[in-house]
């Protein structure tokens, strides 16, 4: 055992450190909450790093790496709130495609994704459902050709700014996650309809499918089975996006921090006065151990773990509980000026809100956990 | 970054399985912990238990192998807590003497010293306190004024300590004392090893609030300490102190919750409300979730921190991390045990379990102040790891 970060790895989040920091990328962010058009040269500078080439397996001209060296990658891109679908494109998209697709599939996808040339995302939520997308009601019926669609889906991440969707939809009866198939369906074809969302950095869309044909080549997988692949695709999502908001903690302590040893009032750094002082360290062991539970969550995963499920509940139900905490603190620190827009900390504040209760509410999460207990 | 066991440590592992089968004490296996109110008794069976890890070769796991231990690497060290407290064995009575005591002493003891001392803390022969802690030197422990006036090649100690736990029963104390107070607080303390068995050191009993004397008031009326027993330089003693606060620092209690955790949803499991077990009760489990989460989450930083250390060869700041949110959560622990409890919460030793519980639920309280509050230790993390401004 060894919970150290090797060489490589480290290596690996200085580079990434410095090129966001190079690029500019929280800015772009702010654009982004603007309402600008960033994803295009944003993706073409992570395709000049290598990053979307990340985990696709070598043979399709990736570089193989795992989930927990992503979620490294993910932290640093969390400091800067990167307005693009990285998480979503790897951490889900590549990796159905992977477990599920056949070679052709595989062939058309997977080298376009290393390449910087395919975007994808997925389409779970369905409107009127607030919770885990496990009561997915979108109909897929077989055609003659492939099937039909027909539903609405919501908050699907960057929907516009893909090119691909994963869709998660019903054949045939089934509760649960039983009787789940995906589907790969071009994003352009989809009428869809963007949302306005608290966080601003990752935009949402609702897409309609009305009598939506697509061909049987769309179908990832068995029809109907698909259930245990998708729970794990929305494991590794969601411990990619605890990574993002670990990184983007660390920022808020710094942030915090460096405020702390600036700002004077009353004659002294309010770094020194305790009530900040207390509350700063507070923030830093949060985002300790909610660094911690992401890195054995990514770990747990890429292993096979037994307990690997849990993992994941417990990083994330952290990450929900306490880090959101931290990011509201961080405001609190700085006054005033936390108030603005001006600062960064509302940008942090409000993506952590959103993810709060995005693949699974704390309550959810904590049911799984007692599950895994065998409470 | 791995989380895997080598095939090594999972032997280690093992063996020490084999042996804790073998030697706890009668009656332990099963979990339960018989003990007695007799506190000397108590003392007698702790004192038995560190042999027995002393004759097994597990009392200096983590001691060189020229000091007599057995040289384990940080990872056994890890193991071995995780082994112990999963059978929740007895306490080490000894622990300041080898855990603090001893390593300070490799560090910076003379030769004489190491092989005078050593040995005896090995095998519980000689039995230690530490103090520090003065009426009016407690977080601001610099200021303390017991005095150490030399007098030939002895030195006269006159003042007193306050909270000494186990000074009643130590043979040996590491005692902070002032030789100068011209200068800087810190600047002027020194550190000796001093016998407790003369007359003039009187040793007064503290009722702590969980019923027990641990600790005690320690007045020392012309004391006899020798120049011989000195660690470090004369004056020089606050970086002595510090090298054995730092030893102090790096302890965790994590298995341990880890384990009580454990009992509590056995507890949970044998107790029904309203016709079905109270683990069956959705708030019931999802609490006792939240509660894992927690204690997962000290002990995988607990690792990372090890991790560091591996690399570092030294505790860092870090330490106080694990003692802050180790102690925060085992305070949550308790505190959910005892509402499960319902109005019976209320009894203490004709409580459901003889008492246990009350008693488990105040210590954690003593343990936040013990070794520096929790406020000195966000202190420390604010400062030494964040770089805020210091406190005036
Ligand atoms: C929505 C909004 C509307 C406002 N409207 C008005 C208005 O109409 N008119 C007006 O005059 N002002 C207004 N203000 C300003 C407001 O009064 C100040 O922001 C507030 O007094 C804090 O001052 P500051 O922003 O300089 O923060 P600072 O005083 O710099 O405080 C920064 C952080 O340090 C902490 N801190 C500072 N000193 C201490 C201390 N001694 N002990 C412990 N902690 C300390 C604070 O609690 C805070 O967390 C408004 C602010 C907001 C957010
Ligand atoms: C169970 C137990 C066992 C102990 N065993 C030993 C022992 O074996 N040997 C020994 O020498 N001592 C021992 N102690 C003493 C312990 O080290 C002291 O109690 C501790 O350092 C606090 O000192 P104090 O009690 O004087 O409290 P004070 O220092 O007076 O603190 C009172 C309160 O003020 C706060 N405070 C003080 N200074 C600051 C500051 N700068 N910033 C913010 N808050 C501050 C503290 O956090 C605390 O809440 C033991 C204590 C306990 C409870």
């Amino acid at each position: 055992m060894d919970f150290r970060i090797n060489d490589e790895q480290r290596q690996m989040r200085e580079t990434a450190r410095e090129f966001f920091e190079d690029r500019e990328v929280l800015e772009r962010a702010r654009e982004r909450i603007d309402g600008e058009a960033v994803v295009d040269d944003l993706w073409a500078d992570l395709s000049e790093m290598d990053y979307p080439a990340l985990t696709i397996p070598l043979e399709y001209n990736g570089l193989g790496d795992d989930v927990l060296y992503l979620s490294l990658l993910l932290e640093e891109a969390g400091r800067v709130a990167l307005p693009a679908p990285l998480p979503e494109t790897l951490a889900f998209g590549a990796f159905v495609l992977d477990e599920l697709g056949t070679d052709d599939q595989k062939e058309e996808f997977l080298p376009a994704i290393a390449d910087g040339e395919q975007r994808l995302s997925f389409a779970l939520y369905e409107s009127g459902q607030e919770s885990l997308p496990r009561d997915i009601q979108l109909a897929a019926a077989p055609t003659d050709e492939g099937y039909r669609l027909d539903g609405t889906k919501t908050l699907v991440p960057f929907g516009k700014q893909v090119d691909t969707i994963v869709v998660a939809a019903r054949t045939g009866s089934g509760t649960g996650m039983d009787g789940i198939s995906l589907f790969l369906v071009d994003a352009e074809r989809v009428d869809s309809e963007p949302q306005d969302t608290l966080d601003r950095t990752r935009p949402t869309t609702k897409l309609h499918f009305d009598d939506f044909t697509v061909d049987e080549s769309a179908l990832l997988g068995t029809e109907g089975e698909a259930g245990s692949v998708l729970q794990e695709a929305m494991d590794r999502y969601t411990v990619a996006t605890c990574a993002m908001t670990v990184g983007a903690a660390s920022r808020a302590v710094e942030m915090s921090s460096e405020y702390g040893s600036q700002r004077e009032q009353f004659d002294k750094p309010i770094g020194q006065f305790q009530a900040v002082k207390h509350r700063i360290a507070d923030m830093w062991m949060a985002t300790q151990a909610a660094r911690s539970l992401t890195y054995y969550a990514a770990w747990a995963l890429e292993n096979d773990e037994e307990d690997a499920a849990r993992a994941v509940s417990e990083a994330k139900l952290f990450c929900s509980e306490q880090l959101t905490q931290v990011f509201a603190d961080d405001i609190h620190n700085h006054g005033g000026m936390g108030f603005t827009s001006e600062h960064d900390g509302h940008i942090y504040f409000k993506q952590a809100k959103a993810w709060e209760t995005f693949l699974g509410t704390p309550t959810e999460h904590l049911d799984r956990i007692a599950d895994s207990h065998d409470l | 970054m791995d989380f895997e066991y080598t095939e090594d440590q999972e032997r280690f592992r093992q063996e020490l399985r084999e042996w804790l089968r073998e030697n706890l004490p009668d009656g332990w296996q099963a979990g339960e912990r018989p003990g007695t109110d007799d506190p000397e008794e108590s003392v007698e069976f702790l004192l038995d238990w560190q042999r027995t890890l002393h004759e097994g070769g597990w009392a200096g796991l983590h001691w060189p192998e020229e000091y007599g231990g057995a040289d384990a690497s940080l990872l056994e060290q890890v193991i071995y807590s995780q082994e112990t407290a999963r059978v929740d064995a007895p306490a080490r009575i000894n622990a300041v003497g080898i855990d603090f005591v001893g390593p300070t002493l490799m560090e910076l003891g003379t030769d004489e010293q190491k092989e005078r001392f050593l040995p005896k803390i090995l095998s519980g022969e000689e039995l230690w306190c530490q103090g520090y802690s003065e009426p009016d030197a407690g977080s601001d422990l610099a200021s303390l004024s017991l005095s150490a006036d030399r007098n030939g090649d002895e030195f006269l100690l006159n003042g007193q300590k306050v909270w000494t736990s186990y000074a009643h029963v130590a043979d040996w104390c590491f005692l902070l004392t002032r030789t100068d107070e011209s200068g800087p607080k810190h600047h002027g303390i020194t550190v000796f090893l001093v016998d407790m068995d003369q007359e003039e050191i009187q040793t007064e009993p503290i009722h702590q609030i969980t019923d027990e004397t641990d600790f005690n008031e320690v007045f020392f009326d012309d004391a006899v300490a020798r120049e011989e027993h000195i660690v470090g330089e004369i004056d020089e003693g606050w970086e002595v102190a510090m090298t054995l606060s730092a030893f102090e620092h790096s302890m965790s209690d994590v298995f341990s919750i880890d384990q009580r955790w454990r009992s509590l949803v056995e507890f949970c499991e044998e107790h029904e409300r309203d016709g079905k077990p109270l683990a069956e009760h959705t708030h019931v489990r999802r609490e006792l979730a939240r509660l894992h989460t927690r204690i997962q989450a000290g002990k995988l930083t607990h690792y990372r921190n090890v991790s560091k250390q591996m690399e570092t060869g030294v505790p860092g700041p870090e330490g106080s991390m694990d003692k802050v949110f180790n102690n925060q959560t085992e305070k949550k622990l308790e505190n959910f045990a005892r509402r499960l409890l319902g109005a019976n919460n209320a009894l203490w030793t004709d409580g459901p379990d003889d008492g246990q519980w009350v008693t488990d639920l105040l210590m954690p309280y003593g343990k936040m102040i013990a070794g520096g509050t929790k406020d000195v230790q966000r202190n420390i993390i604010a400062e030494r790891v964040l770089g805020l401004p210091k406190d005036d």
